[in-house]
């Protein structure tokens, strides 16, 4: 009697066993996939339609013909311009400023234990609130940077910084480097405590300057954290809308409309659903084609590993 | 002092320079925004401004948690018709805010860690399949997925509330937790739990009760990135969101600055209240984050 419960509740902790994997990936999987599937086959359906919210009753198929037009259309040629220098602009500054705070944080001095303390502070806070921070330090009414400017002399009126096209360039992607650098100096700072000291002590040993360190030593082995910085960077800098949204709204004269500015534009402004849906999927292959380009320059050779 | 201990005082000097330059320039937004909330809006519009305060007031913020209007608008008619009663809405948006992030993260953590614990350790046909689906995922720019997200919360009678942003959230930061912490889960070591599972703990038991708590930092960590993301989104909580009901805190702070009739000053209250959660979750969690954030680039 004995011996056949037990087998039977043997076979029942087996078949559990079996079966539990399955069931503890199934929510999240179907939550997922519930969001992800039907959206994105709705968006690459309705991109072929045309699809414009004020005439509900007519949505004829026009092929690619939301794509043609939305390339062919006034902003296009120049919103890729803006998004190119933008983007370049934003993901080099980040790096290159994040790799430095990284390089101070790695020193044992007391100033870096307290930037440590308040380095993510920037990036913690919404992108809402990080760019209206700086809309409102560079406000040409009462902006503090106006304010030191004049106080110390250099100008005798204000800037409108946010309303001059170049300027209103440069402050954008001020604002997304002040808030997006910390979170890659922390990247670089894990990337830096990962290489051996040994590798600098032998680099003394053998004469070598800073320099030759940093540029033999310290940057080959950063590679992989260069990746992850790049790729990750390069997503966020092509989807920037917020900081956008509440700075400038795409002007002065589309100064600072990024393509992503243009889908919800499309969207959300003109109604046109396929033209926007046509813009976002443009936007996505862009990004796809960068990440597979990032992949192939800066992979780590094998032999790193 | 020869020429190399001169030479290492002055790296040393000009290094400490550059992270005080570096902690000003991190610092000094927060505390303009600050310094502009303590004034009042005819003090704040002189030129050239005060950096600190003249005549400090905590009128703007009494006026936004109780109605009352700050006597220096009194003295200007121009000035009154400046007080932006949309103002006053950013304590309920907090309060959506809060409840709305707080909700993500618990089911985050609790879909996260059932399934990142089969991914880092299980035997599962497909896992490879699945587990890239779920980060692929995140992959699609937000903007083409809005409309179809709208059209799916409408569908299910869910605009306008708390719902609708929960379920969007969810899916927005699921992928993230689910890797972190299945890269989390895989660097502790298997020891112990297989002790447990040979006193004849099930899987379950195992995960709970011994797993879990030693990946507590893995798990707080996770559990702060849920709560950010969710309390900084704005995209979708724009359009998934009508009215006080739900909508969140970007969404008031996005709409009473958009307004520009609006009192910088009171503009300013708003975003000191907003900022106060996250800088305060960015001190204290700043171990967890920073060894979060770290191990994403690290662990393989």
């Amino acid at each position: 009697m004995t011996a056949v419960t037990q087998s039977a509740r043997l076979k029942r902790s087996i078949a559990w066993e079996r079966v539990y994997p399955y069931l503890s990936i199934l929510p999240a999987l179907l939550v997922i996939a519930l969001f992800t599937i039907y959206p994105f086959a709705y968006a690459i359906r309705t991109s072929l339609f045309r699809y414009i919210l004020t005439q509900p009753k007519s949505h004829p198929f026009v092929g690619l013909r939301n794509f043609i037009e939305v390339i062919q259309s006034y902003y296009f040629a120049n919103s890729l311009r803006v998004t190119a220098m933008y983007t370049v602009a934003a993901v080099v500054s980040v790096i290159v400023i994040g790799f430095l705070i990284a390089l101070l944080l790695n020193t044992r001095m007391r100033t870096a234990g307290v930037l440590r303390v308040l380095v993510l502070l920037p990036w913690s806070v919404p992108a809402v609130v990080s760019g209206l921070l700086w809309k409102w330090i560079l406000n040409s009414d009462f902006g503090a940077l106006n304010g030191v400017l004049y106080t110390l002399g250099f100008i005798k009126t204000y800037i409108p910084f946010l309303a001059d096209p170049n300027l209103a360039k440069v402050s954008i992607i001020l604002a997304h480097v002040w808030k997006e650098a910390p979170l890659a100096a922390i990247f670089f700072l894990a990337g830096l405590q990962l290489i051996p000291n040994e590798l600098y002590e032998a680099a003394r040993m053998d004469g070598g300057s800073a320099w030759n360190t940093l540029r033999y030593v310290t940057l080959p082995l950063l590679r992989p954290t260069l990746l992850v910085v790049t790729v990750y960077e390069t997503m966020v800098a092509i989807l920037t809308f917020d900081e956008i949204y509440v700075m400038t709204g795409g002007g002065p004269a589309n100064a600072t409309a990024l393509i992503s500015w243009f889908a919800y534009a499309e969207i959300f402004k003109s109604l046109n659903l396929g033209h926007g849906l046509a813009l976002s999927i443009i936007i996505a292959l862009i990004t796809l084609v960068l990440i597979i380009l990032y992949l192939r320059v800066l992979r780590p050779e094998e032999s790193m590993e | 002092m020869n020429i190399f201990q001169v030479r290492r005082t002055l790296t040393g000097v000009g290094l400490n320079m550059a992270a005080l330059i570096v902690i000003f320039i991190i610092v000094a937004p927060f505390l303009w925004v600050i310094i502009a909330s303590l004034q009042g809006e005819n003090e704040l519009l002189r030129k050239p401004p005060s950096f600190l305060p003249q005549q400090p007031t905590l009128d703007n913020y009494n006026y936004v948690f109780t109605g009352t209007i700050p006597t220096s608008y009194e003295v200007k008619g121009q000035l009154r018709s400046r007080i932006s009663q949309e103002a006053r809405m950013i304590a309920p948006a907090l309060k959506n805010s809060f409840i709305v992030a707080s909700a993500v993260t618990l089911i985050d953590l609790f879909l996260g860690v059932l399934a990142a614990y089969s991914f880092a350790r299980l035997r599962l046909r497909g896992k490879a399949v699945f587990y890239n689906f779920i980060l692929a995922s995140r992959l699609i720019p937000a903007m083409a997925i809005a409309i179809p997200y709208y059209v799916i919360i409408q569908s299910l009678k869910l605009l306008d509330t708390y719902w609708s942003l929960i379920l969007v959230y969810t899916v927005l930061t699921l992928p993230f937790a689910i890797w972190f912490l299945t890269l989390y889960l895989s660097n502790i070591p298997r020891d112990i739990e297989e002790a447990a599972l040979m006193d004849g703990c099930n899987r379950l038991g195992a995960l709970t009760r011994v797993v879990a708590p030693m990946a507590l930092p893995g798990l707080v960590a996770a559990a702060a990135f849920a709560f950010m993301s969710s309390y900084n989104e704005f995209l979708f909580a724009r359009f998934l969101t009508q009215s006080i009901k739900s909508q969140t805190v970007p969404v008031i702070i996005a709409s009473v600055a958009g307004n520009p009739d609006a009192s910088y000053t009171l503009i300013s209250v708003c975003m000191t209240l907003a900022i106060i959660p996250p800088l305060i979750l960015a001190v204290v969690m700043r171990r967890w984050l920073t060894q979060g954030l770290s191990a994403s680039v690290t662990y393989r």
